[in-house]
């Protein structure tokens, strides 16, 4: 192979002279905010990775939304777990993102930025006494007015511990640590008392942690990070103490949620969160843990349980707003939420489904407890990981934790430098 | 047409000048517009700060002037050159032994071949999640490892020992692969050479030094350069083994993985990448360059 | 596996009791190193082929066989297909692996006209901007695909082929590699089998078709084999472009056992399976033609 550099400036020139169009997320028309016409049109609605169960249900509601509309109809697709920012992303940038959208708030947010989530508080504010009111705020965006997605679903869990393993280690397997401090004395000691076999916790902390144990995570105009203040420093010190004495697995830093949840089914992991699905999981796959499974609540220090939310927005740029906006709330409404919760382990954000009987009346199974308990704390629930909080920040408060944890850093180092490396991602935000 | 004293060149000439183009224009087509057009795009956008939903300014060589000073960069950079260091050498010898090993037409010897080649048929997805499955802390290779009285190793969870798993897992999808290009070139080296130093007395390592190297000298140069390639622009095998943060601390991020990293998602910064991308290729060039050279050198 | 071809019956008679084993050039193969190539051949199979096995263990395991014991288990002590029927129940396996199998076959077509035609006008024919032609292909071979895919998709969208099965294809479709695969195997033909049609008068088209194709079948199954594979085993794009469901390509479906079953290793060992049968299957039955491929020299450079 002969490279002339003849022909590869041809080549080159070639190449910058052809147009560039392409760049730039170019037209703003089609859509408006009004949505108070008349509820007719086809509108494509998208969830996240809920097909492969839920398919019966979603097409229930949306025979229900077109019987209820004459001249609508719906088309659902559903996307796979994996890719999903990067799908929506594609969409967005080339203007074919559904009318519908199943959003989470991390997501939500630099498309709104983007001009490409509908405001809800002028397009259907009439609609927001219908959900809990920090479920509906959860979907504002620091920086901008507005509401940009109807609550959707939300989730919470206890955490589950492994009482056998609790005894092994001298441990009261009825009184699991309900505070900080009592959770690393526990883990130190278990982790001491099988000589680094057990560990109790499988994951480092992420950005919601260092929110449940009281760090402030952000300044109070919402324009940087503050985690990385004593508190903040505090937990990551404590964090390095538990990965020394091998009580925070030792594969922490490559952790994902599969392999701890994998951990503590193969009785590796002493304790893991998680929420009522799992009991399901644990019964099928691990018989013998299940016998031994504890219950316990989510520990915090601000008294505020950590909860995740789901909305649905509506894409701005639609053809159909009315209809559009009619679907969104159609399947976030109370009736809808509700049938949705009593097919699979997840809470509705709407007011007063929390206070339903299914939610409050116990029947004996642990299934029952353990959603009787998280609908409950649901009522003052926060969503600690802040909306603008990207996955490139996720990373980056990840690595230093772990640089931290391995000690090439101090902890106040470690945070210092995700806290600048945050703020900076933040600004190119914009 | 019957004139045999016609050049072959002007009796080519005579059906230019639309046929060759046509050939030659679906290819030419496709490439342009889906390869060559989207990274001169790429080119343009490493001189913006643009970002996936907001158009971005031109912003000269400041995405370049970042890079250096980007802990990441360096760390994808080390690793990426790693991985040249690691795989290469390996992915020269160890398929040309394993085409000597084939290349004997002994009973069931395509079963073999065929064999062989099969980590290649199967996708990177597959063939990531079989290995994360066999390197486990409780999979096959620990439960082996254990049995005979080694004991556990933490293959996903060092930083070094992910890099060296995640290179292996390359090698041995490699090695079909690069075995049948040296079947080829193996089979076009003269028998009488190899007999002619058999009867000189050289044994067989001998012989395999001065006989078969040397013949299959410039393929082994080609092997090195396609696979020096493929070594830097490493993304899927340690993507999939060391998780998407690149392992502890982020310290097993390759450069290709660190360009989907900050690229990718709403959030993502494509100004930055493409500067990033723009560096991945011009490396990828100058290494090829520098094989070659190094081959033409050598010849000479 | 059933890419075990007959053995040819070695050419000479010969005396019973003594190893009958001869190479290429007839000559006997003696007994010791027949062993110790066997041998050799042996580890290596267990190495390459051993973890695919592994897996197919993994998957026929039941839900109460433990997967994880210490010594392992390599055969399951009450196979089961159950796995796979809770992957069948659980996405549209067969609609899926139907999209994929449209997808890789058109992308093999496209594939083989398409190089076949490049590589031909590349290797034989003379004109102006050969050699920039020829440069393009390789500087496409060298970009990073991973930077590019979000100005691809606008692009696909433009051209309104979003969201089609053909959109999905359209970027692969003639793969630069494999143009370059194809010139090099025109470009080892020897010029003088083309001389000859020259002479009848045959045109450009007709010395093509007739003469230079049937001499490199076997590279033409060597690139029939790569297209096939990129196709079935790519998810980042058909990801991308694919909107609807009913559209999508086993890759992409079989994702959803992800988020499902994360848990399950028997689930994902069955999904795999399943991703790489069919390519497997299609691999033993073209390695005749794709070991040819090679021996054309195709792939030396």
């Amino acid at each position: 192979m002969h490279l002339t550099r003849r022909t590869f400036a041809a080549v080159a020139a070639a190449a910058l002279l052809l147009p560039l169009s392409a760049c730039g997320s170019g037209d703003d028309d089609g859509g408006s905010t009004d949505a108070s016409g008349k509820v007719e049109g086809d509108i494509t609605f998208q969830t996240w990775n809920l097909r492969a169960n839920f398919k019966d249900y979603f097409e229930g509601v949306i025979a229900g939304f077109e019987k209820k509309y004459p001249g609508t109809h719906v088309k659902w697709i559903d996307q796979p777990a994996e890719g999903y920012a990067d799908k929506l992303s594609a969409d967005a940038a080339g203007g074919t993102l559904p009318d519908v959208v199943n959003v989470s708030p991390d997501l939500l947010a630099p498309l709104a930025k983007a001009g490409l989530a509908l405001d809800l508080d002028k397009a259907a504010g009439k609609y927001k006494s219908e959900y809990l009111q920090g479920a509906w705020t959860g979907h504002q965006v620091p920086g901008m007015s507005g509401t940009y997605a109807f609550p959707w679903y939300l989730n919470t869990g206890p955490l589950f511990y492994n009482k056998s393993l609790f005894e092994k280690a001298g441990l009261n397997p009825d009184q699991p640590p309900k505070t900080y401090d009592e959770l690393f004395a526990d883990a130190l000691r278990m982790a001491k008392q099988s000589g680094g076999k057990v560990a109790t916790l499988a994951n480092v902390p992420t950005v919601e942690d260092f929110g449940r144990y009281g760090v402030p995570l952000m300044n109070d105009q919402g324009t940087g990070f503050a985690f990385n203040d004593p508190k903040g420093v505090r937990l990551l010190t404590k964090y390095k103490e538990l990965f020394d004495a091998k009580a925070l697995d030792t594969q922490a830093l490559t952790a994902t949620p599969e392999s701890s949840g994998k951990k503590f089914l193969t009785e590796a992991v002493a304790m893991n969160p998680g929420s009522a699905l799992d009991l399901g999981n644990f019964k099928k796959n691990a018989p013998n843990l299940y016998k031994n499974i504890g219950i316990t609540d989510q520990i915090t220090s601000t008294g505020h349980v950590n909860m995740y939310v789901m909305g649905v927005m509506v894409n701005s740029r639609t053809e159909h707003t009315p209809a559009a906006v009619a679907f969104a709330h159609y399947v976030t409404d109370a009736e809808n939420q509700m049938s949705f919760a009593k097919k699979v382990a997840i809470f509705p954000s709407t007011a007063g489904s929390l206070d339903d009987p299914y939610f409050t009346k116990e029947d004996g199974t642990d299934e029952t407890r353990v959603r009787i308990a998280a609908a409950k704390s649901l009522k003052n629930a926060v969503n600690y990981t802040p909306v603008l909080f990207s996955e490139q920040m996720k990373t980056a408060l990840r690595n230093e934790v772990a640089r931290a944890l391995q000690g090439k850093e101090s902890p106040e180092a470690a945070l210092d430098n995700a806290v600048k490396a945050c703020d900076r991602l933040l600004q190119q935000q914009g | 047409m019957a004139n045999p004293a016609m050049s072959r060149v002007t009796r080519v000439r005579r059906h230019l000048p639309t046929s060759p183009w046509l050939f030659a224009a679906p290819g030419l087509l496709i490439t342009g517009v889906f390869v060559l057009y989207p990274f001169v795009s790429t080119l343009v956008n490493s001189l913006t700060d643009r970002r996936t939903l907001i158009p971005g300014h031109f912003v000269g060589l400041a995405n370049f002037r970042e890079l250096l000073h980007d802990d990441m960069f360096w760390t994808g950079l080390r690793n990426s050159s790693l991985y040249v260091v690691g795989v290469v050498p390996a992915l020269v010898i160890l398929p040309l032994l394993l085409a000597l090993l084939v290349q004997k037409n002994i009973p069931g010897i395509t079963f073999f071949r065929s064999a062989f080649y099969t980590p290649v048929v199967a996708s990177i997805v597959v063939v990531g999640l079989i290995w994360v499955w066999l390197l486990d802390e409780r999979g096959l290779v620990n439960s082996l490892l254990e049995a005979v009285g080694i004991g556990r190793v933490g293959f996903l969870s060092d930083q070094w020992l992910l890099l060296l798993s995640a290179m292996a897992v390359t090698v041995w999808k490699g090695l079909g692969y690069y075995m049948i290009i040296y079947l080829a070139a193996l089979a076009n080296v003269p028998r009488e050479l190899h007999e002619a130093a058999a009867v000189d007395g050289a044994g067989p390592v001998r012989r395999f030094l001065t006989v078969t190297v040397p013949a299959v000298r410039s393929t082994m140069v080609l092997v090195a350069a396609l696979s020096s390639v493929a070594a830097f622009k490493v993304f899927s095998e340690v993507y999939l083994m060391a998780g998407p943060s690149g392992g502890p601390a982020g310290e097993d991020t390759t450069l290709v993985m660190l360009v989907q990293r900050t690229g990718t998602g709403l959030t993502g910064r494509v100004g930055y990448a493409s500067a990033l991308s723009v560096v991945v290729f011009v490396v990828t060039v100058a290494l090829m360059l520098l094989v070659l050279r190094t081959d033409r050198r050598e010849e000479s | 596996m059933s890419v075990v071809e007959k053995v040819r019956p070695a050419p000479a008679p010969s005396v019973p009791g003594e190893a009958r084993v001869t190479d290429e050039h007839g000559r006997r193969i003696r007994v010791w190193e027949l062993v110790l190539r066997y041998a050799l051949l042996l580890v290596v199979l267990a190495l390459t082929v051993g973890p695919f096995l592994w897996q197919l263990s993994t998957s026929l395991k039941g839900p109460t066989e433990d997967i994880f014991s210490s010594p392992p288990s390599f055969l399951p002590s009450r196979p089961t297909l159950h796995n796979y029927e809770r992957v069948a129940d659980t996405i549209p396996v067969w609609d899926y692996a139907l999209n994929s199998l449209k997808v890789a076959t058109a992308n093999v077509v496209t594939n083989c006209v398409g190089s076949a035609l490049a590589g031909y006008a590349l290797a034989r024919l003379r004109y102006r901007g050969r050699r920039a032609a020829t440069l393009a292909f390789i500087l496409a071979m060298l970009v990073p695909v991973e930077g590019i895919v979000i100005a691809q998709f606008t692009t696909m969208r433009e051209l309104g082929l979003n969201n089609t099965l053909i959109g999905v294809v359209l970027p692969g479709s003639i793969g630069a590699m494999n143009v370059l695969l194809m010139r090099n195997a025109f470009a080892n033909l020897p010029y003088e089998i083309e001389e000859a049609a020259f002479v009848d008068g045959a045109n450009t088209w007709q010395r093509f078709l007739r003469i230079a194709l049937p001499s490199v079948k076997g590279t033409l199954a060597v690139v029939a084999i790569f297209a096939f594979m990129g196709a079935w085993d790519d998810f980042l794009w058909p990801l991308i472009v694919l909107s609807d469901p009913s559209r999508f390509t086993l890759t992409i479906g079989l994702n959803y056992l992800h988020g499902t079953f994360a848990n399950d290793e028997r689930l994902v060992a069955a999904g795999t399976v399943i991703a790489v049968a069919p390519l497997i299957a299609l691999f033993a039955c073209l390695q005749r033609y794709f070991f040819r491929g090679v021996g054309e020299g195709a792939v030396k450079g």
